[in-house]
């Protein structure tokens, strides 16, 4: 309940924390984009156009003049800054995007002003165009129409002059107020001029003919002058009314206002960024601290985590120490364990030919016991109870004749007696030599204890029936010997006996619960390959149940109630350790056991 | 280094410079001006602008292109008084040659455009003209891939109405005619007019033809009223309503029977003449000219030899003259 309140407590914070980092976040951008609009690059820009534009338009209008004033002939200037004004004015429309909702209006309703301005004034030096190229015509070909007229007065001879000298004065006057009247137009010189042009009529009837297209020529230029010239100064006065400067100036005003209104909300943002900023720094200060206390914390914690680590540790040593201890004791008692074994398996073996002693002591106390020398002491009474009569005795006496006869017969029983015990003693010998080997071989089990000796096998299984012979005789075991010619060899006289006398001893009692069938032992030496000698140990007994197979090698494993365990293992080992091998098989309970022993054969006079 | 000194520099440079090279001929400030080189255009484009000058799909029923009436290699005119339109039939006024088209102030005999697209939308979509439409010419040239692949390739947005009449004006400005001899001798060559055609120019600007015919185009630079010195079409007779000229798009009388001057470069090869067709020669137009423009009667002498002048006027495209 606990921890599910503080995990949502936990959640929460952390949604807080992402939904304020957001909120700051998006917070500065809105600040840093509204503060770094780049107006004032468009504003520069805008400005830029526009001083263009004006700087077009003063072009233009000089160019008007100079067209006016007939510097130029070339009406291409007058075209050119027209071309530039409506490339730079659509330029300047296209970035009117950046005008607030509000005042777009007013911008566009000044630039709409600026266009239809400059239209206007577009058109009225196109027609300005039009009028003053005809007017500068007529007007620069004025003298030379009048030089025409003035060549024919002079062709004409003196009288017809004469008569014609005022229409001479009066026409030179008329090309004299009309180039004054190009200069200053009035209309006073308007009237002038319709007079001279009235009378310049009159006098064209009154001259000869060939004055007639001359005067024609010159009247049509001055008329067309008269036409032209005030129609040229209106335009000049349209176009210079014009507006254009105006509205362009009225657009740069807008765009100083907007800028400036632009630069206030600027440095509004500006302020706001700032102390947005400053807030920032704050809650960075702040949280500072806060690392700092975790920083502080976490140091705190890290070192009573290390000094529990070094307790830990030293828990652990100790620990080790005692797990070391317990192992080096477990070592020992193992040794002494395994000492154990070893003393039971001396003990084991040394029973086994005690067994044998045992016989071969109770074979001659029997002998002595049913000796025949008793005999010779009943023989002895008879002839101390006719000490005196000794003679008589042996040859008359009934008893007494029998009695050489009888002594003789005992001499040769003692002899046969005494012969019988001096061989059991031998055995007895033998085995206790026997004992004594077991004894010293055991003493000195840790060193290479392998004692290879020159032996003949089939002795050697002999002897271990020998130690056996009592049990297997009480048994009625019949023993079967199949030795095939062995060469006499190296072998371990010691293990290979202690491993035949346990087979053998196995053997027989395997075979101990058998009543009414025949007890057979089969002995088997044969040599396999070069250099294997195999020997085999059957028995027609119990046999070994199958899941008993793999267990009768090992230490402790018995099947019998005063069994201990150690024959079958202690017989392993010992083939082992003369690089060999046991090995058992059975066809099952009720089908008998073969037991192998394999080794390697070394023949006698190979080594030494 | 001190200005002074740089200056000193500066000008011995110049006299070595002088010394050194065969006197470079200055260029004469005249009121007429040499033409300018062919601008350097999107090489995409103008090939584009280029098929599709010789695009008949722009027309209504596929009959008409450009060049059909705008034949480059005669004048970039046809020689017919009127041009037959997409009906078969003629159209009201004289085709004015395309050559250096794009100097001129406005387009149309009337000046109702300023610019080449827009002269480009107005022919297509005139019913007498090419009588089409945006719609249709758009979807018969997206018909055909290479279009397509070529449109895609000049413009971002590819094949539309804009970018057609923008790659036909694009290529409209390399059709200009460089190198007449008028033009040499504007550039410094004074060598290469006869004294005749010298003679010719004098008179072209003595008696004032340089008034409304100067410029780089000589002419294309402003508007003037066809008739300053005497109602022309009452001499010729039936007036028409084409005779009105900038009236019918203004409706301002001052406008009546105004024309864009046009351009006299080329006017040896591009008869006939005015925007009626009424002059069939230069002879012809001359003399109209001289009667109703200046209110002037020239010399026969010298009206030769303003034609003479005016023949020097004639460029060169792709190299060869006109």
């Amino acid at each position: 309940m606990n921890s599910l309140s503080r995990l949502d407590r936990r959640r929460a914070s952390q949604v807080l924390l992402g939904l304020m980092t957001l909120f700051l976040a998006s917070t500065l951008v809105f600040l840093y984009l509204k503060s770094s609009r780049d107006q004032t690059a468009t504003y520069t820009q805008s400005r830029d156009l526009l001083r263009q534009l004006q700087q077009l338009n003063a072009q233009w209008d000089s160019e008007v003049l100079k067209a006016r004033i007939a510097i130029t002939h070339n009406y291409d200037p007058l075209v050119t800054p027209l071309t530039e004004m409506t490339r730079i004015g659509a330029e300047l429309e296209s970035r009117s995007a950046y005008h607030s909702a509000a005042d777009l209006p007013v911008w566009q309703a000044s630039l709409a002003a600026y266009r239809t301005a400059i239209q206007e004034k577009a058109r009225l030096v196109d027609q300005f165009k039009s009028h003053n190229a005809v007017l500068r015509n007529s007007l620069a070909f004025l003298p030379t129409a009048e030089d025409d007229i003035q060549a024919h007065f002079n062709s004409i001879d003196d009288e017809g002059r004469l008569q014609l000298q005022s229409v001479a004065t009066d026409t030179y006057d008329l090309l004299l107020s009309s180039l004054e009247f190009a200069q200053v137009t009035s209309d006073e010189r308007a009237a002038d001029i319709l007079v001279g042009l009235g009378k310049l009529a009159i006098n064209q009837q009154n001259l000869p003919l060939e004055f007639q297209a001359p005067v024609d020529i010159l009247s049509n230029h001055i008329s067309l002058i008269l036409r032209e010239q005030p129609i040229v100064n209106s335009l000049l006065e349209r176009i210079a009314a014009v507006p254009v400067a105006e509205r362009l100036d009225t657009l740069t005003t807008h765009l100083d206002q907007d800028q400036q209104a632009a630069d206030l909300v600027d440095h509004q943002y500006h302020r706001y960024l700032l102390v947005f900023s400053t807030l920032l720094v704050v809650l960075l200060l702040y949280l500072a601290v806060r690392l700092l206390r975790s920083f502080a914390e976490i140091n705190r914690v890290n070192r009573a985590l290390q000094s529990a680590n070094e307790t830990l540790e030293q828990r652990v040593e100790r620990r080790t120490q005692q797990l070391k201890d317990a192992q080096s004791e477990l070592l020992d008692s193992a040794r002494q364990a395994g000492m154990a074994e070893i003393a039971t398996n001396v003990l084991h073996n040394v029973g086994n030919v005690l067994n044998s002693v045992n016989i071969s002591a109770d074979l001659v106390s029997r002998s002595l016991r049913s000796s025949k020398a008793l005999g010779l002491g009943k023989a002895m009474q008879l002839i101390n109870a006719h000490q005196g009569d000794l003679g008589t005795f042996l040859t008359e006496d009934e008893k007494g004749k029998l009695l050489p006869g009888y002594l003789n017969q005992l001499v040769d029983a003692i002899a046969i007696e005494q012969q019988g015990m001096s061989d059991e003693l031998a055995q007895l010998n033998k085995s206790v030599d026997h004992i004594k080997d077991i004894v010293s071989t055991q003493q000195s089990y840790a060193g290479a204890s392998t004692l290879l000796e020159p032996l003949e096998i089939g002795a050697l299984i002999d002897d271990a029936l020998r130690m056996n012979a009592g049990a297997l005789s009480r048994h009625h075991v019949t023993v079967v010997k199949q030795y095939a010619p062995v060469p006499q060899m190296l072998g371990d006289k010691h293990r290979l006996l202690l491993i035949m006398v346990n087979l053998i001893s196995n053997a027989k009692y395997a075979m101990s619960t058998l009543s009414e069938q025949a007890r057979q032992i089969t002995l088997t030496v044969q040599q396999t390959g070069d250099d294997m000698l195999k020997i085999s140990v059957k028995d027609d007994g119990e046999g070994i149940p199958s899941e008993n197979m793999t267990r009768i090698f090992t230490h402790g494993f018995t099947t019998r109630k005063e069994g201990h365990g150690f024959g079958l293992h202690s017989c392993a080992l010992a083939a082992v350790e003369m690089h060999g091998q046991l090995t058992a098989h059975s066809d099952g309970p009720g089908h008998g056991a073969v037991f192998t022993l394999t080794i390697p054969l070394t023949l006698a006079g190979s080594t030494s | 280094m001190s200005p002074v000194s740089t200056a000193c520099s500066g000008f011995i440079f110049a006299l070595c410079l002088g010394i050194g090279a065969p006197l470079a001929a200055a260029p004469l400030n005249e009121a007429l001006k040499p033409l300018a080189p062919v601008p350097t255009l999107d090489p995409a484009k103008v090939e584009l602008g280029r098929q599709l000058f010789n695009e008949p799909r722009l027309s209504a029923n596929n009959s008409l292109s450009c060049a059909s009436c705008h034949r480059l290699e005669s004048g970039g005119a046809d020689n017919q008084p009127f041009s037959m339109g997409v009906d078969g039939k003629p159209v009201t006024l004289n085709t004015p040659t395309v050559f250096n088209a794009s100097l001129n102030f406005k387009q149309f005999w009337n000046g109702r455009v300023d610019t080449l697209q827009a002269q480009v939308e107005e022919v297509v979509t005139s019913p007498v003209e090419m009588g089409s439409d945006w719609k249709t010419v758009v979807q018969n040239l997206s018909a055909l891939p290479a279009y397509q692949n070529a449109f895609s390739q000049a413009y971002p947005d590819g094949l539309n109405a804009a970018n057609v009449q923008n790659a036909l004006a694009t290529y409209e400005r390399t059709l200009l005619t460089p190198n007449s001899r008028f033009d040499q001798y504007l550039q410094g060559n004074t060598e290469i007019l006869t004294t005749q055609e010298k003679y010719g120019y004098q008179r072209f600007k003595d008696y004032g033809c340089i008034a409304c015919h100067q410029g780089v185009n000589i002419g294309g630079n402003m508007f003037q009223k066809f008739g300053v010195m005497g109602d022309y079409f009452q001499a010729r007779g039936n007036p028409l309503e084409s005779d009105l000229g900038r009236y019918l798009l203004t409706k301002d009388d001052e406008d009546r029977n105004v024309f864009k001057v046009p351009s006299l470069r080329n006017v040896a090869v591009t008869a006939p003449y005015f925007h009626d067709a009424s002059a069939k020669t230069l002879e012809q137009a001359v003399d109209v000219m001289f009667k109703y423009q200046l209110g002037r009667n020239p010399t026969q002498e010298d009206k030769e030899l303003i034609i003479q002048f005016l023949k020097t006027l004639t460029g060169e495209w792709v190299g060869k003259p006109l």
